[in-house]
């Protein structure tokens, strides 16, 4: 991959370009020349109406989903090329909060720990972190199929965690979680870009992205439509919309 | 307010299973291939058995009783037997369907919750139920029927009363089935989460069925291999089969009723017994409906791991590994069709064996122990295998979250093939030491014997895991279980019997040609070199099967838009 960094500018962890996605051949793209790069220490959020593509988008850069045109690169590993060495740098909660329904929640944990390589020394002090975030308590001992839909997004989060990823992505990460797991979630999130890591997640939620994304990509029927950076413009402009921008950009449809 | 039946609601609810069970045809993931070897499967079984099942038939009628001939209560006592047997078949399938369609379908979790009377809701899961076992009614009574009207000429009366039976037949065994539910759900609720448990209770009861099996195998032999069937059907024999008729109710009944004897009476006894089991089964089913809806605001019952603290690493292979093991060891309908089925196999292989070994000498007059071991093997190898054509389909939608784990294609296939042929290999091993142990086989051939088992297993393995991985069939259910075979069992199960009737025929018909020259002794090692040639041969087909271009294809996988 060709480097386009410049110096003094924070390092590239995701560069996405040109992406394209069929579904099928005869049908039309899902996905459409979508190209954007996120920086460590960023929280990119991707919003877009429902069936615009950003789960299309997020799947294809996880590796869940062939594309048929562009390249996609985490911390400079091409997606297709070098699967494997991308994949070791990305942590993924999906929105369907897919989990092995028959293994207990810390042999969830534990399962990801080894397919992701984690050290033994550093299990222990990472799982009491993430604990301490998503409180699971004793429940983390039982079955994941006896799991409420919001303990099983805990759990898909602190499984993603545990080898701490350069970029965590997160498909709607906020549906179904308690109040106060919410903001304990997003707390975690600022302080998880904040240590020079990247975080990309869709949401419809947007209070929340407005609250704490850097930038926000827009997705309509498969094409990016902009790529604000709203830490920018909340900065000149501390009474900034970011709700009526969202809903005005959706009009021009 | 008072619950009443809905007509237009249930409508709407048959259209809409209806439509779920038809949803995948022509929309381009429909295994075809898959559905013409099922049909060509069953349409074999059926001809086998009409064909058998006549052929007893013409004995069985010459059979005399104080030096008597009595055809029509031959047939009763014939036709007694076949539908006890249909009507427990029958009731043991509804059980397991009531008990699903009320604790485990997916839909009963949002149907609960919409204005959907409970009678109307359980009402359109007993229809469905009814209709599929009026299917499984003709599959069973036709052939048994037909094979009566061929062998013994019946009027108008027999025919149409055969499409009646079909219809009456359902009836009965839900209405006993709906009795049956609830104990029967007790007994699931007392297992569930004891997963060991479950496991040896299972294993225990499939092996206990087996030795029953066994049992008719060896009256089938002395039938067999007696110089006289008077002699099998004594007056002794006759005596307890006329005794068991006379009490086989309602079996009986539908037979007097179908062959017209006291038609009219039986008739009524027949209506008597399906209005008496009405009030029963519907003090059952509101049990049963109370339990289910109770189960679904407490929640599933719950299962806490005994340790609390981090084991030590494992490999991301060895991970995978001990993934595939929980999911099936967890999963009592799945610990049922592998891990039961391939510890209680052995049995099948040494009764057979048992039978044939001396049918063979008997009948052909060649002692062929080695060959029909090899037979045997591969033929119950390959249906204790059934269960790895589940191997990408029982992972659900965690298939897409391991593709984009960082582990390659190759160590995500060789977790599954590996736990298949931990299996396999444990279950040629018992079969080649209960061989070995009960003096059919000595040392050497037990050996050669298990080596080829496990060769032909893992072939199989890779052609089931390949064809799943074309043809993937994920659960739409939460829990993401499989709980009807799909078309791929039927492909791997031909190919199964094909390979195993192949083989083992060809090592079968070697042996005869060698021995009728009486060259046997001299050529005694082309049995194993034939089979092992072929067995190596499989394997590595098999192995290139999988193996070809296996990233390319995992990385372009994208489930026919299942996620």
């Amino acid at each position: 991959m060709e480097d386009t960094q410049k110096p003094n500018e924070p390092e590239v962890v995701l560069d996405i370009r040109g992406l394209c996605k069929k579904y099928s051949k005869k049908a039309d793209y899902a996905v459409r020349d979508v190209s954007f790069a996120c920086h460590a220490g960023e929280i990119v959020g991707i919003l877009g109406h429902n069936g615009a593509g950003k789960s299309t988008i997020l799947k294809c850069l996880e590796g869940m989903l062939p594309f048929e045109e562009g390249t996609i690169a985490v911390c400079g590993f091409d997606v297709t090329k070098n699967p494997v060495a991308a994949k070791s740098n990305m942590g993924f909660v999906t929105d369907d909060h897919a989990v092995f329904v028959k293994m207990t929640g810390l042999q969830y944990v534990e399962f990801m720990a080894d397919v992701y390589k984690v050290p033994a020394n550093v299990r222990k002090e990472r799982l009491d972190a993430l604990e301490k975030v998503f409180s699971l308590g004793e429940s983390i001992y039982n079955l994941i199929s006896s799991y409420s839909h919001g303990m099983r997004q805990k759990i898909c989060m602190m499984g993603s965690l545990i080898h701490r990823p350069r970029l965590w992505i997160l498909d709607e990460p906020m549906t179904g979680l308690d109040p106060r797991t919410m903001r304990a979630v997003q707390e975690y999130m600022a302080e998880y870009a904040a240590a020079g890591n990247c975080i990309l997640f869709s949401s419809h939620a947007l209070a929340t992205v407005a609250k704490i994304c850097d930038r926000v990509v827009l997705i309509r029927k498969g094409e990016q439509i902009s790529d604000v950076n709203v830490r920018e413009i909340r900065k000149n402009d501390p009474h900034f919309d970011f709700e009526e921008y969202f809903l005005q950009h959706e009009r021009q449809d | 307010m008072k619950d009443k039946i809905d007509f237009r609601l249930l409508g709407a609810l048959l259209r809409k299973q209806r439509q779920e069970q038809f949803s995948r045809i022509g929309k381009g993931k429909f295994d075809f291939v898959g559905f013409g070897m099922r049909v060509v499967l069953i349409l074999a079984f059926l001809v086998c058995f009409v064909v058998f099942f006549g052929r007893f038939l013409e004995i069985y009628l010459q059979v005399k009783t104080d030096y008597v001939l009595n055809p029509s209560e031959r047939l009763f006592e014939i036709l007694t037997a076949a539908y006890t047997l249909v009507l427990v078949l029958m009731t043991v399938g509804a059980v397991s369907q009531i008990n699903h369609a009320l604790f485990a379908a997916d839909d009963m979790r949002i149907l609960a919750a919409l204005p959907v009377g409970a009678k109307t809701l359980y009402l359109s899961k007993l229809i469905v139920i009814y209709v599929g076992q009026i299917g499984f009614a003709l599959l069973t009574v036709l052939p048994v029927n037909i094979a009566v009207a061929v062998h013994a000429p019946q009027g108008a009366w027999f025919y149409g009363m055969t499409a009646l039976t079909c219809l009456v037949l359902p009836l009965v065994s839900i209405a006993i089935a709906s009795v049956l539910a609830l104990p029967y759900h007790a007994v699931r609720t007392a297992l569930k989460n004891r997963f060991a448990l479950h496991f040896i209770v299972v294993t225990l009861l499939t092996a206990a069925l087996l030795f029953v099996y066994a049992a008719v195998l060896e009256a089938v032999k002395e039938l067999l291999l007696g110089d006289d069937l008077k002699y099998f059907f004594n007056e002794a024999v006759m005596d307890k089969i006329a005794a068991a008729a006379a009490a086989l109710y309602p079996a009986n009944w539908m037979a007097r009723f179908l062959l017209g004897q006291d038609a009219a009476r039986n008739a009524i006894f027949i209506a008597v017994l399906l209005a008496g089991s009405a009030p029963v089964s519907l003090i059952a089913i509101r049990l049963l409906l109370m339990r289910a809806l109770q189960s679904r605001i407490s929640g599933a019952s719950n299962f806490i791991g005994r340790r609390k603290t981090l084991r030590r690493p494992h490999s991301p292979f060895v991970a995978l590994l001990k993934k595939e093991f929980l999911t099936i060891f967890r999963t009592p309908n799945y610990t049922f069709s592998y891990f039961s089925v391939a510890v209680v196999m052995p049995l099948m292989v040494y009764f057979c064996m048992s039978v044939g070994s001396s049918l063979a000498v008997k009948l052909i007059g060649i002692q062929c122990n080695a060959e029909l071991a090899v037979f045997l093997t591969l033929l119950f190898g390959s249906l204790a295998n059934m269960f790895c054509t589940t191997n990408i389909s029982r992972d659900g939608k965690m298939f897409f979250s391991v593709k984009a784990m960082p582990v390659d294609a190759r160590t995500v296939f060789l977790s599954k093939v590996i736990l298949c042929m931990i299996v396999t290999a444990v279950s040629q091993l018992i079969s080649a030491v209960l061989l070995l142990a009960t003096g059919y086989l000595n040392v050497w051939a037990a050996l050669f014997l298990f080596a080829s088992g496990v060769l032909c297993g893992f072939a199989q393995v890779c052609v089931a895991t390949k064809i799943d991985f074309r043809h993937p069939d994920f659960s739409a259910e939460a829990d993401g279980e499989i709980r009807e075979s799909g078309n791929t069992v039927s492909t791997v199960v031909v190919l199964g019997l094909l390979a195993s009737f192949l083989i083992g025929g060809a090592v079968l018909l070697v042996r005869m040609m060698l021995s009728l020259r009486g060259l046997a002794d001299q050529y005694a090692y082309l049995t194993y070199l034939i089979t092992g040639v072929i067995a190596l041969g499989a394997a590595a087909a098999g192995y290139f099967l999988l193996a070809h271009r296996l990233d390319k294809k995992y990385r372009a996988f994208d489930g026919g838009g299942a996620l």
